[in-house]
């Protein structure tokens, strides 16, 4: 029996360049722990992120709140900001959204 | 028949019974838009990349923020799906090198809510050598270089930088985002044609990419006083909110003739069309574009300059229909680029 030919087609998709990271280790409490909490710029973005402070706060006593805006939502976050909240912050809280 | 090229392709490959399991697949993949696309074959992908003198592993541009690379193989591979003949490439490569600039922001055109479409514009020769439509019906279907050309960079942008399904969150979009691909009708328009503007000799082929949202029409007037023709535009301006550093106007042959015959000049035009776009803060503030300006009676326009007009002349010798087209980021957030075409 003659071998049916296969129709051969090059795949048109780009996969992301891998990158590799570390997940930084989790603190067992946010007593005493420094906060981050960056905007997105988008309307209401820090006030959610002031409510979500809010919540936490009735259950922990954080060592300090640093609340910083990357103020454009559709480039990401500058490097200054982020090397800002790397430094003095043990935890940040973003928001993500339209 | 393609020759082996001296560097391979590289891409993955995949296997089916016939070219309805291609579509089938690449419909479930979600490698297309919707419509049926045509196989991207080593044998046809070879054939372009050949016919533009381009090495599949040159890289024409990347998408950074979700860690896209583009080559001209993968370019070559989506505008054979899109229905190109191979010497639509070169066009297709340097709109990707165009949309690829930093400041045309990729990543936040191809996801955004307010759903904004690659718009190119092809200026100078190559316009007419590859029969890319200029006049009639310009943003309709039915010509193989518009239509194919819009589409493969649209693929190119879902394909290729992870902009799917899963990452757009246009709310509404708009047809745009199938394809949008014109010529501007330079042998009608009396004055130098957009590339010119933006520093190239009329001699060169040139694509301009805009992140344009859904296009507004404007209706023109039973007149044949430009001031009128363009006061026309004022709606449509409006509707398009506050602020811009750039706008794009697309003005037919119509209601070019009187502004014609009245020699106006293109900046004499741009000018009146700033104006007519200008309204007081109050204004700005009952159609919900919030506070302008402390001032209500302080006039604020749509285009923060004249020269934030950019003005194409385009369509269809009959019918006063023109538009106006916003674009995303305002002129700011995503600047649009122009780039020589490089011919193989």
């Amino acid at each position: 029996m003659a071998t049916m030919t296969r129709l051969q087609v090059l795949d048109p998709t780009v996969q992301p360049i891998p990158q590799h990271a570390v997940i930084a280790a989790r603190p067992d409490t946010l007593d005493g722990v420094s906060i981050g909490l960056l905007a997105n710029g988008k309307p209401n973005s820090e006030e959610l992120l002031e409510m979500v402070r809010e919540v936490l706060a009735d259950r922990y006593e954080f060592g300090e709140v640093i609340a910083r805006n990357k103020g454009n939502a559709s480039r990401p976050c500058p490097g200054d900001i982020l090397d800002d909240l790397v430094e003095r912050c043990d935890v940040v809280i973003t928001s993500s959204g339209d | 028949m393609a020759t082996v090229t001296a560097n391979p392709l590289t891409s993955d490959r995949l296997s089916f019974d016939d070219s309805a399991e291609v579509h089938a697949a690449f419909m479930d993949r979600g490698w297309t838009d919707g419509l049926p696309i045509v196989p991207p074959t080593p044998e046809r992908v070879g054939l372009f990349l050949e016919h533009a003198s381009r090495s599949p592993s040159e890289i024409i541009g990347a998408e950074p923020t979700k860690g896209r690379v583009i080559t001209a193989e993968k370019v070559a591979i989506n505008a054979v799906m899109a229905g190109c003949l191979p010497e639509y490439l070169p066009v297709v490569l340097a709109a990707v090198e165009a949309i690829s600039e930093p400041e045309f922001n990729l990543h936040a055109v191809s996801v955004s809510t307010m759903g904004a479409a690659v718009l190119t514009v092809v200026n100078g020769p190559i316009a007419k050598e590859l029969s890319i439509r200029s006049g009639v019906d310009i943003f309709g279907p039915g010509n193989r270089a518009n239509a194919t050309i819009g589409r493969a960079i649209s693929l190119v942008m879902s394909n290729t930088t992870g902009a799917t399904g899963d990452l757009d969150k246009a709310t509404l979009g708009h047809a745009g985002k199938y394809t949008w691909c014109i010529a501007e009708a330079e042998d009608v328009s009396p004055w130098e044609p957009l590339h010119v503007e933006r520093g190239f000799s009329a001699d060169q082929s040139t694509v301009t990419v805009f992140p344009g949202l859904s296009p507004i029409q404007v209706g023109l007037p039973d007149t044949t006083r430009p001031e009128l023709i363009l006061a026309a535009f004022g709606d449509a301006l409006f509707a398009s909110g506050p602020g811009h550093d750039e706008i794009l106007v697309v003005l037919s042959p119509e209601g070019l003739g009187h502004i014609r015959s009245a020699g106006w000049s293109k900046e004499r035009v741009k000018q009146a069309l700033f104006e007519a776009g200008r309204r007081k803060a109050s204004a700005w503030a009952a159609a919900g574009a919030g506070v302008v300006s402390e001032d209500p009676d302080e006039t604020v326009g749509v285009a923060n300059s004249a020269s934030s007009i950019t003005l194409i002349v385009a369509g269809g010798a009959a019918g006063g229909a023109c538009v106006v087209v916003p674009l995303w980021g305002s002129g700011a957030n995503s600047v649009p680029k122009t780039k020589e075409i490089k011919s193989g």
